[in-house]
C-alpha cells in the first residue's frame, strides 16, 4: 500500500516519548566460590543476553562523540533525480546552541552530508573542499558522486584508528552518465552503497522506519521531494537532539533546488 | 574439632586459625547459586507425524573436565511425557524429585486424571520462574516432550533458569540451540511439516545431530539416551555414535599434532 | 594444602571468610532478559486492535517463530507486551486472574478504565523488583469507544490513540505519527496554514497501515519478523430480540467481539 503524503509541510505538535530502562545495579551480590571455573563456552545457558550486560545500550551522549551534538541526514533516490536532506541543531547533548548548523555541503555535482561531531563535520568538509579542488585542477573537470565515494571511503581508512567521528552521506546525479547516484558510510569509511535511501545521525532509527514506509522506486522530483521531507521531518520529531530547521536539496541532471523547511521549534 | 562446650563443632582455632564470624553479622544479601557446577551438555527435541522423540547424552562435565560418563538427564514422568535436561546437575536431580513428589501426589485421589506433558511442562515452568524472582534459581534449559494419550497430538516446550518458556517443533538446549536448531528447522520449519515428517525420518535426523554435537561440542559425550514418545507411550533407548569420521580434524591447522 | 586450582583465593588472607572480604564478584547472574519483538496499539472510534509480531529471540539465536505477545484477558480486554516474555506472560495470567476475580466479586465486567488502574497497581507493587516488560492495554471503554492505555515498567500509564513498543518503535512511532495521526500534513492549498485533522479512521485503513509498519520494520530489525498477531476488539453486534433474556447468556455479554488474525511476515 502507498501513504502518498498530502499537502504541504510545517509545524504541528506532538507529545513526548518516554521510555525506561530497567534497573541494572539493583541486585549486586557479592561472593566468592571455591569451585572451578565453567568455561562460559561449553555452557551457553550461562550467557545472558549481551543487552542486559552492556546495561542501557545507548550510549549516553556524553561518551559517545557521535551523539554528543545531534543531527541528522537523509539521501533517497528518485527517477533521475536524487535528494539529500539534513537538519539544522547544532547542540550539546540536550542544550541547543544554534539553529543554523547546516550539515550538507555542495562539491562541484556532489553533495555530502556530514553527521556526528560538529568539530568533525566542519573539519571533514575543509579537508574535502581541499582535496576536491585539487582533483578539479588536476583533472580540469568536476568530480564524480562514485569518484567521491571512494575519496571519502580512502580519507576516512586512514584514520582507521583514530576515527573522523562522522556518518558521512553522498548524493549526487552522474554527469556523464545522467544515473542518480547515493551512498552512506560508517565511520572508517566502508561503503553502503544503497540502491533506495541512506540515513545517518541520530534520528537513524526514527529515518529507517519512515523512509522504509514512505519511499517507493522511481518517485519524479516533486514527489521524491515530499518524500523525503516527511520522513526527515516525522523523525526529527520523534528525535530530540535533532530538528530546529531543516534543508533539502532536490537535484536533477541540470537544476538544483534547495528548500528550507519549517519545522517545530522545540 | 572443637570440643569445648562453648565451641562445639567448630573448627579449632589452633588447627584453622581465629574463626571469622563476620559473615554472621553481614549486611550482605544471602547469597544462592550464582554459577552451575556439575553440568550436562545440549538436549535436543523435534516434533513428528505421531509423536516426539527427545535426546540428551550421558555426560556430566565439572567445568571442563568429563566428570561423570553415565548420567541418565531424560526423566519419565508419568505415562506419556519425558523431561530432558541441560545445566546444572544438581539441581536437575532436584528437581527430578519435585516431579517424583508431584506424581505420588498426584495419584492419591485415583480419580482417573493423569498429568500429560502440558502440565509437568507448566509445574515446571512455574518453579523455576519462582526461583528466578528468589533470586536462587535452579540453573537448567529444561524440555519437555510428550505425546497426547487419545490424539497423539505432540508436545514440545522449553523453560530455562529464568522461566523464559517456548515451543516450536523442533527445540535444543545449550549448544544444539546453535549447532542443531538450523538442521532441525531445515526438515521442520513449522508445524505444518510436522505432519510429513516420519519417525524413522526424526530418529535419523536426531542421530545426525547428535554426531554433530559430537563433533563440535566438547562437552559431549558419545553415547546419549532418546526417548519416542508417542500415544502408546513411550519408548527410551541408549545409542552410541556410529560411524564416526575425524578426517576433517586432519585439516585444522594450530592446535593438532600437525608440523605447521 | 588444597591446590589453588580448587580454593582460588588461597593467595588471600588465610582464613578469612569468603563473603567477607570484598572482592568483585566472579559471574553475575541476572535475573532478566530481552525477547525482543514489537508490538502497537490503535484506538478507533469504535474499535481497538493491538498488533505485534511472533518472533521470539534471546540474543542473535530465534527461540521461536510463532511466540504470541497479545494475550486476551477476559471482560473484552486485550492484553500486549514485550520485553521479557516470562514476566510478561506472567503479568497477563495475573491480570487475566484479576479480572476474573472482579467479575465474581462484583457480577459485572470490569471497565477498561478500571482494568487500566489494577494494570498499574499491579506494575507498581513489583516496583523494587520490576516485570520488564511495557504493556499495552485496550478495550472498549463505557462509550463503546476505543481505548489504549500504555505503561512503563513500574505503572506510569496514560490513554493514548495510538502507541508503538519494543524493539522497533523508534522505527515505528514516527511512521505512525505521519499515517495515523497525520503529523506534518496539512490541507492541500492552504499553504502550509491548515493542518489535516486526524478524523474516523476505517478500519480496513488502519489495518492495511499497521501490516506496512511491521514490514517496515522487519526490514531494519532483526528481532521482528516471522508472523504478525493482530487482534481486534470491537462492538458486538446488537443482539436480536429472541436472544435477549437468560442469565447464563448474560453472563458472557460483554458487549465486544474480539477477533484474532496471524499472518506472515518475513523470516529472515
Amino acid at each position: 500500500m502507498r501513504h502518498s503524503p498530502r499537502g504541504g509541510v510545517g509545524r504541528t505538535s506532538v507529545s513526548d516519548d518516554a521510555q525506561f530502562h530497567p534497573p541494572q545495579a539493583l541486585f549486586a551480590i557479592s561472593t566468592t566460590s571455591i569451585h572451578p571455573p565453567v568455561d562460559p563456552a561449553s555452557a551457553s545457558y550461562l550467557q545472558i543476553s549481551p543487552r542486559i550486560q552492556a546495561g542501557p545500550h545507548i550510549k549516553s551522549t556524553m561518551s559517545n562523540p557521535f551523539t554528543l551534538n545531534g543531527g541528522a541526514c537523509l539521501a533517497m533516490t528518485g527517477k533521475d533525480c536524487v535528494a539529500i536532506a539534513c537538519d539544522l541543531r547544532l547542540g550539546q547533548q540536550a542544550l541547543t546552541l544554534s539553529n543554523n548548523f547546516p550539515k550538507v555541503f555542495n562539491y562541484g555535482d556532489v553533495w555530502l552530508g556530514l553527521t556526528g561531531l560538529a568539530t568533525d563535520v566542519q573539519t571533514i568538509h575543509s579537508l574535502f573542499r581541499y582535496k576536491v579542488n585539487l582533483y578539479r585542477l588536476r583533472e580540469e573537470r568536476e568530480i564524480e558522486p562514485e569518484t567521491m565515494a571512494n575519496l571519502v571511503s580512502s580519507t576516512l581508512y586512514e584514520r582507521r584508528f583514530g576515527p573522523y567521528y562522522v556518518s558521512p552521506v553522498v548524493a549526487g546525479i552522474n554527469q556523464r552518465t545522467g544515473k542518480p547516484f547515493i551512498c552512506g558510510f560508517d565511520s572508517i569509511g566502508c561503503i553502503d552503497f544503497a540502491k533506495d535511501f541512506i540515513v545517518s545521525g541520530t534520528a537513524s532509527d526514527q529515518l529507517f522506519g519512515v523512509a522504509e514506509g514512505l519511499w517507493e522506486p522511481d518517485l519524479e522530483a516533486d514527489e521524491l521531494f515530499e518524500t523525503i521531507s516527511q520522513t526527515l521531518l516525522n523523525s526529527l520529531d520523534r528525535d530530540a537532539l535533532a530538528g530546529w530547521g531543516a534543508h533539502v536539496y532536490i537535484i536533477k541532471k541540470d537544476s538544483v533546488t534547495k528548500r528550507l523547511l519549517r519545522t517545530r521549534q522545540d | 574439632m572443637n570440643q569445648h562446650p562453648h565451641g562445639w563443632g567448630r573448627p579449632r582455632d589452633d588447627v584453622y586459625g581465629a574463626y571469622d564470624s563476620s559473615y554472621l553479622n553481614s549486611t550482605q544479601p544471602v547469597t544462592h547459586t550464582q554459577r552451575p557446577i556439575v553440568t550436562g551438555t545440549s538436549v535436543l527435541g523435534v516434533k513428528f507425524q505421531d509423536g516426539v522423540i527427545i535426546a540428551a547424552d550421558n555426560i556430566a562435565s565439572y567445568g571442563s573436565l568429563a566428570r561423570y560418563d553415565n548420567v541418565e538427564r531424560l526423566l519419565q514422568v508419568g505415562t506419556h511425557t519425558v523431561v530432558g535436561a541441560g545445566g546444572d546437575m544438581s539441581d536437575m536431580q532436584y528437581l527430578h524429585l519435585l516431579l517424583d513428589n508431584l506424581l505420588i501426589k498426584e495419584q492419591y485421589p485415583a480419580d482417573d486424571h493423569h498429568l500429560h506433558a502440558p502440565q509437568v511442562h507448566s509445574y515446571i515452568s512455574r518453579v523455576l520462574y519462582q526461583r528466578r524472582n528468589k533470586f536462587d534459581p535452579l540453573w537448567n534449559s529444561i524440555l519437555t516432550a510428550g505425546a497426547d494419550p487419545n490424539t497423539s497430538e505432540p508436545f514440545l516446550s522449553y523453560v530455562d533458569l529464568r522461566g523464559t518458556t517456548f515451543s516450536a517443533p523442533a527445540l535444543a538446549t545449550g549448544f544444539g540451540a546453535h549447532l542443531a536448531v538450523p538442521i532441525l528447522r531445515r526438515h521442520v520449519p513449522d508445524e505444518a511439516a510436522v505432519k510429513d515428517l516420519t519417525r524413522e525420518d526424526a530418529e535419523k535426523l536426531v542421530d545426525e545431530c547428535m554426531k554433530v554435537l559430537w563433533y563440535r561440542d566438547a562437552r559431549s559425550g558419545v553415547t546419549y539416551s532418546w526417548s519416542v514418545i508417542t500415544k502408546e507411550g513411550v519408548e527410551t533407548g541408549s545409542k552410541k555414535i556410529e560411524n564416526q569420521s575425524w578426517k576433517f580434524a586432519e585439516m585444522i591447522k594450530g592446535y593438532g599434532a600437525q608440523n605447521i | 594444602m588444597a591446590s589453588s586450582y580448587l580454593l582460588p583465593h588461597a593467595q588471600h588472607a588465610p582464613h578469612a571468610h569468603p563473603t567477607a572480604s570484598s572482592q568483585p564478584r566472579q559471574h553475575h547472574w541476572s535475573p532478566y532478559t530481552e525477547n525482543g519483538g514489537v508490538i502497537l496499539g490503535i484506538a478507533g472510534k469504535d474499535y481497538v486492535i493491538i498488533a505485534g509480531d511472533t518472533r521470539s529471540s534471546e540474543g542473535y539465536n530465534i527461540n521461536t517463530r510463532t511466540a504470541r505477545k497479545i494475550f486476551q484477558l477476559g471482560s473484552g480486554i486485550i492484553l500486549g507486551v514485550v520485553g521479557m516474555s516470562a514476566d510478561g506472560e506472567e503479568l497477563a495470567r495475573k491480570v487475566a486472574r484479576k479480572i476474573d476475580d472482579y467479575k465474581r466479586n462484583h457480577d459485572k465486567h470490569i471497565t477498561v478504565s478500571a482494568a487500566a488502574v489494577m494494570l498499574s497497581r499491579t506494575l507498581y507493587q513489583k516496583r523494587f523488583f520490576p516485570y520488564y516488560c511495557q504493556p499495552l492495554l485496550g478495550g472498549l471503554d463505557e462509550n463503546g469507544v476505543g481505548a489504549i492505555y500504555t505503561y512503563d515498567y513500574v505503572g506510569s500509564f496514560e490513554r493514548e490513540q495510538s502507541r508503538a513498543f519494543g524493539s522497533a518503535a523508534a522505527l515505528i512511532t514516527p511512521f505512525l505519527d505521519n499515517q495515523i495521526n497525520l503529523k506534518n500534513q496539512f490541507v492541500p492549498g492552504s499553504n502550509g496554514e491548515e493542518p489535516r485533522t486526524p478524523g474516523d479512521m476505517p478500519r480496513d485503513l488502519v489495518e492495511k497501515i499497521v501490516k506496512d509498519a511491521f514490514s517496515s520494520a522487519v526490514e531494519r530489525q532483526i528481532e521482528v519478523g516471522d508472523g504478525l498477531q493482530m487482534v481486534t476488539v470491537t462492538r458486538a453486534p446488537p443482539r436480536a430480540e429472541e436472544e435477549e433474556a437468560t442469565v447464563e447468556d448474560d453472563d458472557e455479554w460483554t458487549g465486544s467481539t474480539i477477533s484474532e488474525t496471524l499472518s506472515p511476515l518475513k523470516q529472515d
